[in-house]
């Protein structure tokens, strides 16, 4: 990659990991490195940059997608999307210098920790897996109708779509919305299918009386299983740190 | 008695037990029924003592026929009384489960008329849940001492993890404390149980019920009772090799009865539980010995320094270590290194020649590694530095400055400390170890111990 171009041009695409895919296919079929990498949306003009919409386009980046794991790992794959998924500024460079040199050295990328852009995507990997990990806990459903729940979360990453996954395989049987109320966007699921849809005039109807009766149990039960003596709340907040707090029932 | 007191009592009366993992169940989503379980385990949420809550954690019931002087439903106490019936526990998990409060079901009980009745009802608990409501949650549940086989081979197949608690390390305080029960029948089960999972591992039939997928566990309590640390790290030594015990825990004596048996603390013996836990890691996953971490001239753990800084400056003859050659059990040993950064090392090395830089870049702390290790040869400061004065008094020195810190945000001097200066070290040192407390780590951590 040290004989690449360096061109004085801004990216603009639109925000999706196929997107993102068209570019990396871009540039290195032309051996170029943009200056910078933006979502459409959340670009601000400058009067410096240069910048060029890519058009995302399915064709280039299926390739890419399937020439990753054929000629890097599944492991760059798996290390690229949940990467994506992270809330890091300039997370799109990183994933492109990534990718690029993953073709070039096969892989072998995944053992360079000591090169920046390497270990900047697997750290933002971390980041995401370990937020929809704890949130996979820290989540609350509510019942809100007839084997319908309803769960608001507050996560930095974007991380809805995996957390929905394991919520599939765990309650096939239920319907649940998962509402991510930084994104305003919503993981629904019928008991067939899921789709992520935007929320941003989602109504949710009042908890039942049979629902109070549960939380008032868990809030008891939270309250009850502490020892006092061991009190430790630095410990607790370790844990659970309090910008989950206003989504838990057992903490309101 | 209602639903909501019921739970209050029999909460109340379970919080002792420390076990609270959901771990090392892969038990799958069958016919579109209700749960799964997930290898690693899932904290749902932490209470205010910093202990994780991923289980529905009650008592069955709290009405017990013995009389054990260390707890607190012993038959002479006078305490409210409650029992759930097996229905009651099956629905409760399940509205929990559904509404993702909870990640199983952690059932215990006192023993009410016989133990083979509790055993019975602790079965037909698990058989609701199974077979009724379709559950493939964790449940955990407690033996019961002194049953018979065949409800062990009933509930063993229903659950996914099963725990008998030790509770006194050594036979004598069990005599004096819990005078009805024995350590043969504590023991015995406890033998049957892992026999079973090792006959079951062996089955290689696809169809075959599984016998306690997630192993036995077991929970003794600290400073009840006088026996050394070296004792009781050697009783957990000897679980996890012959009976291959997925888990010992370790519970700090918090005095709930008043008996004249009983010693009077103040406060639970915190501090010495965590040292267990590290020492316990040190066991499992760093490949220490128990005879290596204690011996006969030192019975119990370092106050200031955890096991594994104590050990590495008794055997400063081993160190330094240089990252770039070796293997990882040896670089398991360096303090300051765990199983994280030891597995990222041997990675990045592959590629490239690693430095004190990369080592930074990769994430390793280096607090206290720094001075046990060689990076391309070359060590940190000076080499004549390397000796164990040297690193012990800058390892006290700088726990001091973290619990300075912590404490009241005192301004450092820089003419106080002697850092350099051998003479008057030993003095230096007594001083530092009457004022120290344990370190911030330390004190934040529960039930765990990496290091």
């Amino acid at each position: 990659m040290s004989n690449w171009k360096l061109i004085n041009k801004t990216y603009l695409y639109d925000g999706t990991f196929n997107g993102l895919l068209t570019i990396v296919f871009d540039s290195y079929s032309n051996k170029i490195l943009p200056q910078k990498i933006y979502t459409a949306n959340e670009y601000t003009p400058n009067f410096l940059d240069k910048t060029e919409y890519i058009e995302t386009d399915y064709e280039k980046s299926q390739r890419v997608f399937s020439g990753i794991e054929k000629n890097i790992c599944y492991e760059a794959l798996y290390n690229s999307y949940n990467a994506f998924l992270s809330n890091e500024k300039d997370k799109e460079m990183y994933i492109l210098k990534y990718l690029c040199n993953g073709f070039d050295v096969g892989p072998k990328i995944n053992n360079m920790l000591t090169v920046s852009y390497v270990f900047k995507v697997i750290n933002m990997r971390r980041r995401a897996l370990a937020e929809c990990h704890k949130l996979k806990g820290l989540l609350r459903f509510q019942e809100i109708g007839e084997n319908l729940c309803y769960a608001k979360i507050h996560p930095d990453n974007n991380i809805i779509e995996p957390l929905g996954h394991h919520f599939i395989n765990r309650l096939p049987s239920m319907n649940f919305i998962i509402h991510d109320k930084n994104r305003e966007i919503c993981f629904i699921y019928n008991c067939k299918e899921y789709r992520i849809i935007d929320s941003s005039n989602l109504k949710i109807p009042e908890i039942s009386e049979q629902e109070k009766v549960y939380q008032d149990l868990w809030k008891m039960f939270f309250n009850t299983i502490a020892i006092r003596e061991r009190k430790n709340p630095r410990c607790q907040m370790q844990f659970m740190p309090k910008k989950y707090w206003k989504d838990l029932v057992e903490l309101q | 008695m209602d639903i909501y007191e019921k739970l209050k009592i029999l909460a109340d009366s379970a919080k002792y037990d420390a076990s609270c993992s959901s771990s090392g169940s892969n038990r799958k989503n069958k016919n579109n029924g209700i749960g799964n379980g997930h290898v690693s385990g899932i904290c749902h949420s932490w209470g205010a003592d910093g202990r994780c809550i991923s289980l529905l954690k009650i008592l069955m019931t709290n009405s017990c026929m013995y009389d054990c002087k260390y707890c607190i439903n012993r038959a002479t106490n006078s305490v409210k009384r409650a029992t759930f019936t097996p229905r009651e526990i099956a629905d409760l998990t399940i509205n929990f489960y559904k509404r993702n409060y909870i990640e199983g079901l952690f059932l215990s009980s006192a023993v009410i008329k016989s133990p083979d009745y509790t055993m019975e009802m602790l079965v037909q608990t698990a058989t609701i849940l199974r077979d009724e409501y379709n559950f493939n949650g964790y449940i955990h549940c407690k033996t019961i001492p002194g049953c018979s086989k065949e409800l062990i081979d009933k509930l063993g197949t229903l659950v996914d993890r099963m725990s008998i608690n030790i509770e006194l390390p050594s036979n004598d305080s069990l005599k004096l404390l819990a005078p009805q029960k024995e350590k043969t029948g504590i023991l015995k089960p406890m033998n049957y149980i892992s026999n079973n999972i090792q006959e079951n591992k062996l089955i290689k039939s696809r169809f075959k019920p599984k016998f306690v997928p997630a192993g036995q566990t077991t929970q003794m309590i600290i400073g009840a009772t006088p026996e050394s640390d070296l004792k009781i790290l050697k009783l957990s030594e000897g679980l996890y090799q012959k009976l291959k015990l997925k888990r010992v825990y370790y519970s700090a004596y918090i005095s709930v009865n008043n008996d004249r048996n009983l010693p009077t603390l103040e406060a639970p013996p915190l501090l010495r539980e965590n040292r267990l836990y590290q020492a316990d890691w040190l066991l499992r996953f760093y490949g220490f010995k128990a005879d290596e971490l204690l011996d006969e001239t030192h019975p119990n753990f370092n106050h200031i320094l955890d096991p594994k800084c104590d050990w590495a400056l008794r055997h400063i003859d081993q160190f330094p270590i240089e990252i770039n050659t070796a293997d990882y059990f040896t670089l398991l040993r360096i303090p300051g290194i765990g199983v994280i950064s030891a597995k990222k090392i041997i990675r990045a090395r592959r590629t490239f020649l690693l430095d004190f830089e990369a080592l930074k870049k990769l994430g390793v702390v280096l607090k206290r590694a720094k001075y046990f290790i060689t990076c391309k040869g070359k060590y940190f400061d000076k080499v004549y530095k390397f000796n164990q004065n040297f690193i012990e008094t800058n390892l006290v020195y700088q726990e001091k400055v973290d619990n300075n810190r912590k404490l009241n945000y005192e301004q450092l001097s820089l003419f106080n400390n002697n850092l350099n200066s051998y003479s008057n070290m030993t003095n230096e040192k007594t001083l530092l170890f009457n004022k120290l407390q344990p370190t911030k780590e330390d004190k934040v951590k529960c039930l765990t111990g990496n290091l």
